[in-house]
C-alpha cells in the first residue's frame, strides 16, 4: 500500500458522517438517496462525502446510471489493520529476542563482579 | 519474561507492556546501545540493515531492517526525552504517512523492569482498528472481523 493510499484512507475516516455511511453501507449496497435518508443533509452534500471515500477507495459505485449503489470496498480498512497487526507482531518478536540479550549481559555483569 | 501485553488507553493510543528479567539500567542500555540493538531489533522476524542513534535529546536515530518475508523498511524520529526511567521519542515509518509519539517508563522490582510503552498515534482511528480488529488474535480472524469493525464505526 502506497503512503498516498494509506494516508487518504485515514483521512476519509476521520469524518463521522462517512464513518456512518461505511456502517450503513458495511449492512449492503444503497443509493445516494438511500443513504441521505438517515442525514440531515442533502444528496449534494452526501455525494460530496461519497466522492472522498470512493478516492480513498473505501467504496466502489455501480454502473447504473438512474440508481449508481455504493458499495463497501474492504481492501483499504484490511490495509491499515494489517500495518498495526505487523507493528505489534514486530515489537512482540523484538522483546523476545531482547529476552536473550539481557541474560548475556545480566551474565557478563555477574562474572565481573566475581572476580577479584 | 511476561509476553507482550496490549491495553488500550487515551483514543490514540497504543500501550505495551513487557516484562525483561534485568535490572533497568541493562534494559534502558540494551534499548540505546547500536550495537546491542542490532542483536534484538526484529527478533526472528527481520535481519538489520542498520542502526542510527545520536543518544542526545534533539538527537535523531534510524533503524533499517530486512524482514524475512517481505521488503525493506526504515523507521526513526527524535530523542525528545532521555530520563533514567523515561525516554520519549517521535517515530516515523518510511512508508506510512505521520509521526507517532512513542512514551517508554522503565520500572525496576525485584530485578524485573516493567516496559511500559505509549504510542500515541496522530489519528484516533488507527486506535480503533487495532482495538476492534483484536490484536491479540491472529491476522486471519482480524480480518473476519472487518465487517464488525465497520459496523461498529
Amino acid at each position: 500500500m502506497t503512503p498516498a493510499r494509506l494516508d487518504a484512507t485515514f483521512t476519509a475516516l476521520a469524518d463521522p458522517t462517512r464513518r456512518a455511511i461505511l456502517a450503513r453501507l458495511a449492512k449492503g449496497e444503497a443509493s445516494v438517496m438511500e443513504l441521505a435518508a438517515p442525514f440531515a443533509m442533502s444528496q449534494p452534500a452526501i455525494s460530496k462525502h461519497l466522492k472522498v471515500l470512493e478516492r480513498a477507495g473505501l467504496i466502489s459505485r455501480g454502473r447504473d446510471a438512474q440508481r449508481r449503489p455504493c458499495k463497501l470496498e474492504g481492501a483499504p480498512l484490511r490495509d491499515a489493520s494489517a500495518w498495526i497487526d505487523r507493528y505489534r507482531e514486530f515489537w512482540d518478536a523484538s522483546f523476545d529476542a531482547l529476552d536473550g540479550v539481557l541474560a548475556d549481559l545480566v551474565k557478563t555483569e555477574r562474572k565481573r563482579k566475581e572476580k577479584p | 519474561m511476561s509476553k507482550l501485553q496490549v491495553l488500550t488507553g487515551a483514543p490514540n493510543e497504543i500501550v505495551m507492556t513487557r516484562q525483561f528479567a534485568a535490572p533497568r539500567r541493562l534494559v534502558v542500555k540494551a534499548m540505546t546501545t547500536p550495537e546491542l540493538i542490532k542483536r534484538w531489533l526484529g527478533g526472528v522476524r527481520a535481519e538489520v540493515v542498520s542502526v542510527e542513534v545520536d543518544l542526545r535529546v534533539g538527537g535523531r536515530y534510524r533503524y533499517v531492517l530486512r524482514p524475512h518475508k517481505g521488503k525493506e523498511f526504515a523507521f526513526g524520529g527524535v530523542y525528545r526525552e532521555l530520563g533514567e526511567d523515561r525516554v520519549v521519542q517521535t517515530e516515523a515509518f518510511d512508508d506510512y504517512p505521520g509521526e507517532a509519539l512513542v512514551t517508554t517508563t522503565f520500572t525496576e522490582a525485584n530485578g524485573v523492569t516493567t516496559l511500559h510503552i505509549v504510542v500515541a498515534f496522530e489519528s484516533e482511528m488507527v486506535r480503533d482498528i487495532v482495538v476492534k480488529t483484536g490484536m491479540s488474535e491472529g491476522a486471519g480472524e482480524s480480518y473476519d472481523k472487518l465487517e464488525a469493525l465497520v459496523a461498529g464505526l
